[in-house]
């Protein structure tokens, strides 16, 4: 452990996902406009189209700044917060794909001074040599997309790297391909949306009917290239990742279905306001086009990043950076020797490398409302056993001791009283509650690891037994640690549904 | 499992790559930074409304965007052969660090408010005060955290004072100096870049000559102080070869102002970039030396990617000559 933890309030997930979102939304703009921007003006100076013409010049303003100043300084945001927030993955990223990014960084110079002559050359530049500037542009950006591309699935989908550790094997890795095309149709969707938004503050003439339309049909066509490379996309990921999801982390499958959903939204948008009615794309519908849009990326990044828990560089990097290679030792030796940067607080210190990373006590995936009203025997039980709860989390690396640390660390924070006070619940109720905070972790009823089958056909009797011998089943199950009263209620939520059942 | 603690390509190469890159990222920078603080504290005529003032305005988006682009791959170098130590001294001052890219921003947003609409002259010193008090921020923060990064006893005390991001490095009188140096640095170079860009023009170019003369009195004073408060890394830095080069830097930097006293373009931008870059490789040096005893990039094992590397290396060739093409297709006669 070689790096320091930066411990702030706000959830990493949120923080990175401010910054990354916000980037992809502009820099794949910053792609599919430039293509845009070249193809339309070619299509316009053929037909001598002074109107839109004066339409994509105001729209390169537009382009320039956005790309320029918020594409380039959000992509400077990402490498700053992900050397803060997980060092110790940037640092493997960089080792092995230095050259990647160095490449990635001349097609990054000539695409923005491609960017700059572009936006100035509208009057100086003849027709000829502003096109061909256009196409620099758009090859320039389109090839730091293939560049990037390689690295960011490479941290889902390594492939072949993860025995041989080749540069080749891991950035041609089983997503390369059809992310690249599914960025790709991302960035041409964008340029029309974008464009739509520049043009929904025309006045309502025939100009912006034919410009909303030609910009919907460019949108349209970035869709359609979307819903094939999506599902090659997912198709793409090995089946092991999509079970282990499907089985225990259903974040990236609901992600996944959002993406359908935003999808479907700005394609109707895009028929209704964009074909049908084109006069009335005003700002309003430019900035629901716009969320839409952003709502869709949004939903895809939160997949891709989900998809990949507990790894943050699949089978070779926890999230929380500690690499699998060392896991074991840590297990078997502790992890607190290990670490070079400590205070005062060994247990804090553990909580932040081990857990930190993705929960806050109570704020972003809180631990809080996971424990209370629990106790220190069954937080440790719970941290030993957090590679088979629910969420495709990490297991706790670092040995017994150091378990029992984290988790009276947690305990000093939560709320003590029992159950039942802390929620005001009586009777099944409660019992549902307790069930939630002692069991739901690892068993839903119709879901994740149910236990319906062997817990509904039983007697009162018997579930006291089971609650009783709770502890022996698995080394990973905790012993059934409530009062009597969250006991009782517990065995009669169980009999409630039970009666259901037999209903 | 693959182990990724190795360098993939040989540690000089990543040196040589480290040290041009910033050269291109430092001249970009202190035509902008300096730029603008000739522009700011610099006596032109009527200066709000003076053409040459206006002409150079015009430029700094541009400049800002060459200062952003060209950062990118320095940063990457030595993250490569640096990453703990820039990594920890980052995260130590983790908020302010952040907050680099977003004042970064604001003074991007500022220039182009400047450079699309003629503002009235008291605007225009407020947006363009509001531009250097942004890089000003960003050029403390970065002499902070990389100063701090070549002390890893002080960056792992100060983690266990604070775990939010919140510090920074608190041993100001040992930067003071350095971060001064850069900021005349700056200064000396954004005077040369005035007076060349207004070698047309007397006034201006009387205003970048005076500012390129005590600038770089400031910065040799700046500089010297720096130098002396070295403390222990005094003898080790005079009996290294960095010496010579700061020697060489220094009698480059006369050479250069002599010439563009005369007006001699080429040699006197022929000196300042040898000594820039004798100057940035003595940064190097000095680096290496503060970290003896912790850590030795040469000792990292050396994986080489070849194939990787050229495929780089073309890319770089396209890229200055798909530039070249481009300035010639722009700079050139329009059909």
């Amino acid at each position: 452990m070689d790096y320091p933890f930066w411990d702030i309030d706000i959830g990493y997930g949120i923080i990175m996902a401010a910054i990354a979102v916000i980037h992809v939304f502009v820099s794949h703009f910053a792609i599919g406009g430039g293509l845009y921007l070249v193809i339309a003006e070619t299509i316009a100076r053929k037909n001598n189209d002074q109107l839109k013409l004066q339409f994509l010049e105001k729209l390169s303003k537009f382009f320039v700044l956005v790309s320029v100043v918020f594409g380039a300084l959000t992509g400077v945001g990402i490498w700053f917060i992900i050397g803060l927030l997980n060092p110790a993955a940037t640092e493997v990223l960089i080792h092995n794909y230095v050259w990647a990014w160095a490449g990635e960084w001349t097609f990054f110079v000539i695409e923005i001074i491609a960017a700059l002559l572009y936006f100035y050359g509208w009057k100086t530049l003849s027709a000829k040599n502003h096109i061909i500037i256009g196409w620099i542009y758009f090859i320039s950006a389109w090839m730091s997309l293939f560049i990037i591309n390689g690295i960011v699935t490479y941290m889902l989908t390594p492939g072949d790297w993860i025995t041989t550790g080749q540069f080749w094997d891991g950035y041609f890795n089983p997503t390369f391909w059809s992310s690249l095309w599914l960025r790709t149709g991302i960035c041409i969707m964008l340029g029309g949306v974008y464009a739509l938004f520049v043009a929904s503050r025309l006045n309502a003439d025939e100009f912006k009917k034919r410009i909303v339309r030609f910009n919907s049909l460019w949108a349209i066509g970035g869709l359609a290239i979307m819903i094939p490379t999506m599902l090659w996309y997912v198709s793409a990921i090995p089946k092991e990742i999509v079970d282990a999801a499907l089985e225990a982390n259903l974040t990236p499958i609901k992600a996944m279905n959002a993406t359908y959903i935003y999808a479907a939204l700005l394609a109707v948008l895009l028929i209704v306001f964009g074909f049908l009615i084109p006069k009335r794309y005003n700002i309003v519908v430019g900035i629901v086009a716009m969320l839409l849009a952003l709502g869709w990326f949004g939903e895809y990044e939160l997949m891709r990043e989900s998809i990949r828990k507990p790894y943050v560089i699949t089978q070779y990097m926890y999230g929380n950076g500690i690499d699998v290679a060392n896991a074991e030792k840590y297990q078997e030796e502790g992890l607190y020797e290990s670490m070079e940067f400590k205070t005062d607080d060994k247990a804090a210190d553990l909580f932040r490398r081990a857990c930190r990373s993705c929960h806050t006590i109570d704020g972003y995936k809180p631990l809080k409302p996971a424990f209370d009203g629990t106790d220190e025997a069954f937080i440790t039980q719970i941290i030993m056993g957090t590679h088979v709860i629910r969420g495709n989390m990490p297991p706790f690396i670092g040995a017994e001791d150091e378990a029992q640390m984290v988790a009276s660390h947690i305990y000093t924070q939560i709320d003590k009283r029992h159950i039942s006070e802390i929620y005001n619940l009586e009777g099944v109720a409660l019992g549902k509650k307790v069930y939630d905070v002692r069991c739901g972790k690892c068993h839903v009823f119709g879901g994740f690891n149910d236990k319906s089958e062997s817990l509904l056909d039983l007697t009162e009797e018997d579930l006291g037994d089971i609650l009783d011998m709770a502890g022996d089943f698995a080394d990973e199950m905790p012993d059934f640690t409530g009062d009597e009263k969250e006991r009782k209620a517990l065995i009669d939520y169980i009999m409630s549904l039970n009666n259901k059942e037999s209903n | 499992m693959p182990d990724s603690n190795f360098l993939s390509a040989p540690l000089w190469l990543i040196e040589v790559l480290h040290i041009v890159t910033l050269s291109l990222h430092l001249i970009a920078m202190n035509f902008l930074f300096g730029g603008i603080m000739v522009l700011l504290f610099g006596q032109f005529e009527d200066k709000w409304n003076n053409p040459f003032v206006q002409k150079y305005i015009k430029m700094l988006p541009n400049a800002m965007a060459m200062t952003v682009s060209f950062g990118v791959a320095p940063l990457l170098f030595v993250q490569l052969t640096y990453p703990r130590q820039i990594y920890s001294a980052s995260i130590i001052s983790g908020w302010y660090w952040l907050m680099i890219f977003v004042v970064v921003m604001i003074a991007y947003y500022f220039l182009y408010a400047l450079s699309f609409n003629k503002q009235t002259p008291t605007k225009q010193k407020i947006y363009l005060s509001i531009a250097f008090a942004c890089l000003l921020y960003v050029s403390f923060i970065y002499s902070s955290v990389f100063s701090l990064a070549e002390k890893p006893d002080l960056y792992k005390l100060l983690y266990a004072e604070g775990q939010g991001g919140t510090i920074i490095n608190p041993e100001i009188g040992s930067y003071l100096f350095r971060w001064l140096h850069m900021l005349t640095g700056a200064m000396t170079v954004g005077g040369f870049c005035i007076a060349f860009v207004g070698r047309k023009n007397e006034k201006a170019f009387k205003v970048g000559k005076d500012f390129y003369l005590w600038g770089m009195v400031a910065a040799m004073a700046t500089g010297f102080a720096y130098m002396m408060g070295l403390g222990p890394l005094m003898k080790p830095f005079m009996k290294s070869p960095a010496i010579w080069l700061v020697t060489i830097s220094f009698v480059l930097s006369l050479g250069s102002l002599h010439f563009l006293f005369k007006k001699k373009f080429a040699i006197a931008t022929t000196m300042l970039s040898v000594s820039f870059i004798a100057m940035i490789y003595t940064r190097h040096v000095l680096r290496k030396l503060s970290l003896v005893g912790f850590y030795d990039p040469s000792e990292m094992t050396v994986n080489a990617q070849w194939s990787p590397f050229v495929i780089f290396l073309i890319f770089f060739v396209l890229m200055v000559g798909t530039v070249w093409y481009m300035l010639k297709l722009y700079f050139g006669k329009q059909e």
